[in-house]
This record gives structure tokens, sequence and C-alpha cells, in this order.
């Protein structure tokens, strides 16, 4: 199970298609709007490689989601 | 006081952040836009397809390093930009494209030309941002043109509603000075420990190789790679997209490595002990079969700015994460202070002066592609600038070209999207006034953009055309030869029109060339043209891209011509 917190809502769904196109499955995946932000938990399953490669998309999404209107 | 419309905001916010021109297509919605470009400061290209806006903007920021700017309206308009969009994202090009949308009262109602393009563009771009309201106009570009450049270039869709653009901000100071560029986030730099590690690797190798990418070009780092490899003393292969990176002349420089790269390049990469992948991610058409990959390297060291590449593909040893520009000065301090071996027996050996590119003799009484483009290259001037197409003279062209800096060489890498080449060069000319830019096309790519020869003419832009014309699309034509049992499936393209004549029904000169004899001449003439200029190649239409290593295959399946 990985927890973040993310401007944009939408990356949620990004991270699901992308997890589709490594051939993993979601076992767990849920979400809530806290103050401006999103707060996001979700566990997948899948080949150990496309984990780690999905894991580190989500890292970059995340990263260039700090980059905010402000 | 002073009031101004959304659509003047967002062209007042594109000049205060640099942009001087934009390329772009108009419609119902984006017409707010194009009133207020009608009497603004900022040059809009015209073109003729909302694809070729989208090439003409990456061709732009490919040969300037700064963004490239392209409109488009809601619905088609928008999806017609959404290759371009993608080729952006594969090839790290950074792009900002602004579309049209219908009014946020009826968004959602399967209006005149709404589609949800943040939605079909989510996964192909670094971010979009629907804007909501006139003030969201400046903070949402500010932070498009901040991603779109930020560490990893790409692209970056805003999408502005017609009723926020034909909105009026309250009314406030006009502002004295401009606006400061955008703040430049503090990026990754590489770790101190792998930085020791790279350099005692270096150390302890004995055929140490560096493979440069397109990392060097959008991270400003071609002069800081060309200082350390010549102090290294290594030989250097090139990616795609890190052609011109190595120092003109460069003797020690191998040439492109993969799939169409050189025998000795890809030998290189075979028997090299230590290898230095500097802004490259081991796309498949370098790597070929990844687990024959570099079978004698213990040590590789991977040096990107995007973590993410890392052992994606092919397992790093080191991996040194940061800007490549700031990761390659540390490294050269570190081996400043060091000793590193002579590396020149091995540079001498992998060289392999003699080695010239495989090719098919083309019949006496036919042109040859590569012919022609070896006496182009060796008559452009040093700043030309060659943006190719995609297919068999994409490969020849990198094979052969003598770029002096990536900027130089502009082609649709990652993607491979043909109809590419025209359109970048309008970008790229746009940008550069002054140089010789030639755009390099097959016949197949050319007719999925030739329609730009319109705003070659309206904008009476110098761009020289080479349509290398084998009546065939050619790459896919190789591929049924060598692999489909020359099953020649909808490849053949015996019904080509006349491009001479259209070429001229659009009012840019042009000329036949069908034989040898006639290369120099009709490249005296182009060169010295002041304006447009098509040279219809009429080539031997059975010339294949050699060597050639089968996909998923290795340096060991290198085929040089076709089998006996």
């Amino acid at each position: 199970m990985r927890s973040v917190t993310a401007n944009d809502g939408r990356i949620l769904a990004r991270i699901i298609h992308l997890a589709h196109r490594f051939g993993c499955t979601y076992t767990s995946v849920a979400s809530e709007h806290v103050g401006a932000a999103y707060r996001m938990e979700f566990a997948f399953a899948g080949p150990g490689d496309a984990l780690r490669r999905l894991d580190a998309q989500i890292t970059k999404l995340l990263d260039d989601d700090r980059e905010t209107m402000e | 006081m002073h009031t101004r419309t959304g659509a003047a905001i967002v062209l007042d916010t594109l000049e205060s952040l640099g942009v001087e021109t934009v390329f772009g297509y108009p419609g119902g919605a984006i017409m707010p836009l194009y009133d207020a470009l009608y009497d603004h400061r900022i040059a809009h290209v015209l073109v003729r397809h909302e694809a070729a806006a989208v090439f003409a903007a990456s061709g732009f920021a490919r040969s300037t390093g700064r963004p490239g700017v392209c409109i488009a309206t809601s619905g088609p308009g928008a999806t017609n930009l959404i290759t371009g969009i993608v080729d952006a994202l594969m090839d790290n090009v950074p792009l900002i494209a602004l579309t049209g949308q219908v009014r946020t009262t009826v968004m959602g109602t399967d209006a005149f030309q709404e589609v949800d393009v943040a939605a079909i563009t989510h996964q192909v771009t670094k971010r979009n941002i629907v804007v909501r309201s006139i003030d969201q106009i400046e903070p949402a570009l500010r932070a498009a043109f901040r991603l779109a450049t930020g560490e990893r270039p790409g692209p970056v869709l805003v999408d502005l509603p017609t009723d926020v653009l034909r909105a009026f901000e309250e009314a406030r100071p006009q502002p004295e000075t401009a606006i400061a560029a955008p703040a430049v986030r503090e990026g990754p730099r590489a770790d101190a420990r792998a930085l020791d590690a790279a350099v005692a690797a270096l150390q302890s190798a004995q055929r140490p190789l560096l493979i440069v990418g397109g990392g060097t070009r959008w991270s400003g780092a071609t002069e800081i790679f060309r200082a350390l490899a010549a102090h290294i003393g290594a030989p250097v292969v090139s990616t795609l997209h890190g052609l011109g990176c190595a120092e003109p002349g460069d003797p020690g420089f191998l040439g492109m490595v993969g799939m169409h790269g050189w025998k000795r390049a890809n030998l290189a990469v075979a028997k090299a002990d230590v290898i230095f992948a500097l802004g490259m991610r081991f796309d498949d058409r370098v790597t070929g079969d990844p687990t024959r990959f570099a079978p004698n390297a213990h040590t590789i060291v991977h040096a990107d700015i995007d973590k993410s590449e890392f052992n994606k593909v092919v397992r790093a040893q080191v991996t040194l994460h940061g800007d490549l520009r700031e990761t390659l000065v540390a490294l050269d301090h570190r081996l400043a202070r060091v000793t590193l071996p002579s590396f020149e027996a091995w540079r001498e050996a992998a060289c392999a002066p003699q080695e010239q590119l495989p090719r098919d003799d083309a019949r006496h009484d036919h042109l040859s592609a590569t012919d022609f483009l070896d006496a182009l290259f060796a008559a452009l001037p040093d700043d030309a600038i060659v943006a190719t197409d995609v297919g068999q003279h994409q490969m020849w062209a990198a094979q052969r070209v003598r770029a002096s800096h990536p900027q130089h060489f502009l082609t649709s890498g990652g993607l491979g999207s043909m109809g590419f080449g025209l359109p970048a060069a309008i970008g790229a000319q746009m940008a550069h006034p002054g140089r010789t830019v030639v755009a390099v096309v097959g016949d197949g790519g050319f007719q999925m953009s030739m329609a730009e020869l319109a705003t070659l003419r309206r904008h009476n832009l110098p761009v020289k055309i080479v349509l290398l014309d084998n009546r065939n699309l050619g790459m896919v034509r190789q591929w049924q030869e060598l692999f489909y049992d020359g099953r020649y499936s909808a490849t053949a393209l015996p019904d080509n029109p006349e491009f001479t004549m259209l070429a001229r029904a659009y009012g840019v000169e042009a000329r036949l060339v069908d034989n040898a004899n006639a290369i120099g001449a009709a490249l005296e003439r182009m060169l010295a043209s002041d304006g447009p200029m098509l040279l219809h190649c009429a080539c031997y239409p059975h010339e294949n891209v050699w060597p050639i290593i089968p996909s998923g295959k290795s340096v060991d399946d290198l085929m040089e011509a076709l089998p006996a």
C-alpha cells in the first residue's frame, strides 16, 4: 500500500492506466479530497519488474504534480 | 487603468515568457485568441493542418532549446495535435499546446466541436490544465512553461474555453515592467559517492565507451561533454538524438549505434568493459535484445535527469541522477584530480577508420539516395539545420550527417512520426531566418505534409526540400523484403504525383534530379536559391538501409546485405 498526496486528483486515473499498461492490476484504491489536495492510497499486484517501473513512474508523476499554479 | 480580455492575457503572458512566434490554425472556439493575435507583436505562422503546427513548434524547440508553442481550436483541431504531442513526449521536447474549448457553461453537453482533450492527452503530456476562469490564465501558462522546460522537458497542454478568452479582467494597474521569468525549481544532483564510483570504474577500465544521447542536447551539455570525452580519450558512439554532440571530426567518434548504426559502433558496445550512458534511455532501437546488450560490460554508468529510466531496460551498476550538464561538470572536476590509464590502443582499434557503410549498388541509370545524401552533407555549411522525416532516408541521413551541434539535426526518434520533416524545418527556419534549413523527406512522409508548401510560400521561408522519392514506403518495403518473404503489401507508390509540378503549383521552385551526374548542379542551384525550393530526387526504388540489426536481435545478427 502506498499513500500519497497530489494536487491534481486526475493522477489517480493516470496511475491506473499506467498499471494496466504495465500488466499490473490494482488490489486496492482509495482517494479523498482533503483541503485543496487529494490523499490517495493504492496497492498493485503484478510482476516485480513491472511494479518497480510503475513505482518509479508514480514518483515521477508526483514530482511533476508539485509544480502548481501558485 | 487597463483591462484586457483573457485572450490578450494569454498573448501578453506568452510574450513575457519570451515567446516571439507561434504556429497554429484558427477555428470557432479559439477565435478570441486569433482576434487578439490580429494586432499583437507575437508572430503567427498559419499552417495548413494542425499536425503541422505541432511539428513546426517542435522543430522550433528542437533547434533552439526553447519551448515551441502551437495553437488549435477545440474538437478536431485539438485532436489533430495529438500525434505531435506524443512525439514531443517521446523525444523530450518542451512544447506548449494551446487549445480552444467550448464555453464553460456547455462543457460536458456534447456541444459542437467539444472534445475532452484534457482526458485524451492525460497520458501523453507532462500535465494538462483546463483553465476555468480568467484569473487562472496567467498562472496556468507560467506553470505550463515551468513544467515543459523543467528537468526532463516535455509537452504541456493548456485548454482555453472560449468564454474565458472573451472575458474581461477586472480593472487593475498596467504592469510597468515585464514579469520575471519563471523560477527554476532546484533539480536533483548526482550523488557524490556515485560520482566517485563512476570515476573508479573509469580508472579500472580497459575498454571504456561513452554513449551520448539526447539528454545532452536538452541540458546544454554539448560543450562539457566534448571536453570530457577529449579528457577521457575513450571512443564515443551516439544515439539518434545524440548526433551532433561529439566534436566534429573527432576520430574517436564511431557514429550512431543501434539498429541502423555503424558496425564499428555496435561492435564497440559489444566489446566495451565499462560504458558511460549519458542522457539516453536504452531505447529498443539502440539495445536490440537487452539481454545481449553490452555482454562484456561489467559496469554501466547511467547518467540521466529522469530516475525512472534507471534499470528500466538495462541494469546499471552506477546511476547518476541529475541534470546531465551538472553531472558532467562534477565528473570533469573529479577526473582532473586522478590519473586515467591510456585508452589509445582500444580507441584506435575501435575506430576502424577503413570501415565504409555497406550499400546496395544502384543500377547505373538510376540515382542512389545515399549518393545524393553524401553529396548533400558535403555541400552544406557547418551551421545548416537538417530536419528529416521518418523512414529509410532518415536512417541514411543519421548514418551520414555531419551535424556540428545536436540542434542541427532534427528528427522524430521515439515516436517515428511520418509527416514531421517539412513542418519541423518550417519551425527551425522561423527560429533561424538566416541559416540554411533542409528538410530531407521521403515520398511517403512528404505526402503527409505537402500542403505546407503553402506555408513556405506565404511566409517566404527559404526551406530546401530534398525529396528522396523511391516510389515506395521504403522502410516497410525493406522489412517486407527481409522478413516477410517479399510480400509487398501496400508499400508501392507507383502513382505518386509529379512533385515538381506540385511544388510549382504552390509557387515553390522545383527541380528534378534523376541521375548521379545531375547531383552537383542541382545542389549548387538549391543552396544558391534565396527562397524555398524542392529537389525531387527520383531514386533507385530498391536501395536498402545497411547495416541492420533485426528487431530484438544483437550485433551478432547484423546484416550488411540481402541474404545470398
